[in-house]
């Protein structure tokens, strides 16, 4: 036996499992139907897909909100795990399970996808036979991507990286790299037997002023983890920024450099995609506001060309959507991506340049690195600094690099801490600010750019 | 001066956070940043650990109401802190309520500056003008 079977089979016996067995998953994986795989949607559909979030502690409301999403003709279905489940905490999961069903109650934030277990919630996306797209923010996701795969969910979001330095302060980085490890090796597996698994990054982070070069190199960094250990399908992701101009540029660059650094590395069969977030910071309260906000968006996905769009809800300052709201963008957005046509083709060779070498620099700096792995030389080169995210609350985060909006709302970097950003593009990024005020100003000023939508 | 700070409990609120930091900095002390989700153990013996003049406690979730309620009983247990400035701010409760009950209440837990609400430079402020005349600065 494997070594990655011997962990399987630990992972598996799990008290919160139900006897998993290895033989009928593999079975049921070989002739699921393809409209399961995302995969196969992103190779045969020529138009974006559209994905909204959710996820609700019962069966019975998550089967109502897949009905909801149905007939608002959605692409994608979403199934967001609940936070006991995404901190391995199987017993409280449990426990408010049952609260939720027994008193009408939502005591969860989302779907306890293990403590449901692979058979009865099978039976649920094998009826609306549509691809699923498991959300979580685990970054020890062993039990719970083996449970989604049984269950027939064909796309993995995360990574590493992308769910614990949003996330977390104090989860083990190096760890994560192996769970994520696993994570890999299992999805690509599977990707034998059928349709290829897709495995999504997080793009957006922390959503709160991260500039397009580390986003960038983090969703290619993540994109190479995944597809070393021989996953067939990846998208990278990225979020509205606040410039319509920075998101062209940013999609423009990372399409680029997602095939440069798959080709590299002897992966260009792979099936690399870009997804596009709705914007991810604070909302407005004003729900006609934020629809504005909400097709503002969608037009610019389709101007950055992505495979595929996560949705918002107007009701996204105040809290849960409900399945009404969440359903209305859904079918709002297609409409919205129907009568978008005729795009003009934007090209800023100037910005592009300068994010792709600041992307490079970086990359270069990161394999550069004298470890012996991949994740060793990602996991040195966050700990010392070469990548770091603005806003991340784990303790491994540098926290060094400042950035700022400019005049067109573009994330600019002011200080760039230990991140090898060359010297003409550092200067470049600085020369579009304001330098001249004191620190007191510039903090008014970080506050102001992070609720720029409000 | 040396100040410790960071958010206290289960807040994962961290954006206030490097703000803090950063603001701290550039009115030229030097800053022990414990980062968010930080028991109040952390935070005592932090000041002990750097003998820092003050600990500057923030809380966005509104928990700090009932670690608050904790800190006279676990500031008896160290000697010696009796001269450092405990400042809280932030949001102090779940929900809303009165201003001026608030910050009598936090004054009663043992904090010398109450920014329930505040602007963050007001607080500095604040907290400039207190160090003064206490000398300090």
């Amino acid at each position: 036996m494997s070594l990655l079977q011997e962990e399987r089979e630990i992972i598996l016996s799990n008290e919160y499992v139900d006897a998993f067995d290895f033989a009928e998953v593999a079975e049921f994986v070989s002739g699921a139907s393809k409209n399961l795989f995302i995969s196969h949607h992103f190779r045969e559909r020529d138009k974006m897909l559209v994905q909204p979030r959710g996820g609700f502690p019962t069966y019975e409301q998550q089967y109502a909100l897949y009905e909801f999403f149905v007939d608002a003709n959605v692409d994608v279905l979403p199934l967001t795990v609940d936070s006991n489940t995404r901190l391995n905490d199987y017993a409280t999961a449990k426990k408010m399970l049952r609260l939720s069903e027994e008193n009408d109650m939502d005591m969860l934030n989302g779907y306890p996808l293990v403590t449901h277990g692979y058979r009865t919630t099978r039976k649920m996306i094998t009826h609306f036979n549509k691809p699923v797209s498991l959300r979580h923010g685990t970054p020890d996701a062993r039990l719970l991507i083996e449970t989604a795969i049984a269950s027939g969910i064909f796309e993995i979001e995360g990574g590493p990286i992308t769910y614990l330095l949003p996330y977390s302060k104090n989860f083990p980085l190096d760890k994560a790299f192996l769970y994520w490890k696993y994570v890999e090796r299992v999805c690509a597996n599977y990707s034998q037997l059928n349709e290829p698994i897709n495995r999504e990054s997080f793009g957006p982070l922390t959503a709160t002023l991260v500039p397009p070069a580390i986003t960038i190199v983090i969703q290619l960094l993540e994109m190479l983890l995944s597809l070393e250990e021989g996953v067939k399908s990846f998208s990278v992701s990225f979020s509205q920024q606040g410039s319509m101009n920075q998101d062209i540029v940013t999609g423009a660059v990372i399409k680029k450099l997602a095939n440069h650094y798959a080709q590299q590395i002897g992966c260009d069969d792979a099936m690399i995609n870009l997804v596009y977030h709705q914007w991810m910071g604070a909302f407005p309260a004003n729900e006609d506001f934020a629809e504005q906000l909400i097709n503002l968006a969608t037009v610019i996905a389709s101007m950055v060309g992505a495979d595929k769009i996560i949705t918002k809800t107007r009701q996204e300052a105040t809290g849960i959507p409900t399945k009404e709201a969440n359903a209305k963008t859904v079918a709002d957005t297609q409409y919205s991506l129907r009568i978008l046509n005729g795009l003009p083709t934007v090209v800023d060779e100037e910005e592009e340049e300068i994010l792709t070498l600041e992307v490079r620099a970086i990359m270069e700096a990161v394999f550069n690195d004298p470890a012996d792995t991949l994740w060793r030389k990602v996991f040195n080169s966050i700990k010392n600094g070469i990548i770091d995210v603005p806003f991340s609350p784990h303790i491994i985060n540098q926290n060094e690099m400042i950035t700022i909006r400019d005049a067109r709302k573009n994330i600019r970097i002011i200080e760039r801490g230990n991140v090898p950003i060359p010297e003409r593009c550092y200067e470049y990024e600085r020369s579009q600010c304001d330098l001249s005020k004191d620190t007191t100003s510039i903090v008014n000023d970080i506050i102001h750019d992070i609720g720029i939508m409000q | 001066m040396k100040v410790v700070t960071g958010v206290v409990g289960n807040d994962i609120h961290v954006v206030a956070n490097r703000l803090i930091d950063l603001s701290l900095r550039a009115r030229g002390y030097e800053v022990f940043n414990l980062g968010v989700n930080t028991h109040l153990e952390e935070f005592f013996d932090a000041v002990v650990e750097t003998g820092a003049e003050v600990l500057m406690i923030s809380s966005l979730n509104g928990e700090a109401e009932g670690w608050g309620r904790e800190v006279p009983l676990l500031k008896s247990r160290y000697s010696n802190l009796d001269d450092v400035i405990m400042m809280i701010g932030g949001n102090l409760v779940v929900g809303s309520g009165n201003t001026e009950d608030i910050v009598a209440r936090y004054k009663k837990y043992g904090f010398d500056l109450v920014c329930h609400q505040m602007d963050l430079n007001t607080g500095l402020d604040m907290l400039q003008s207190l160090s003064e005349e206490r000398g300090i600065a």
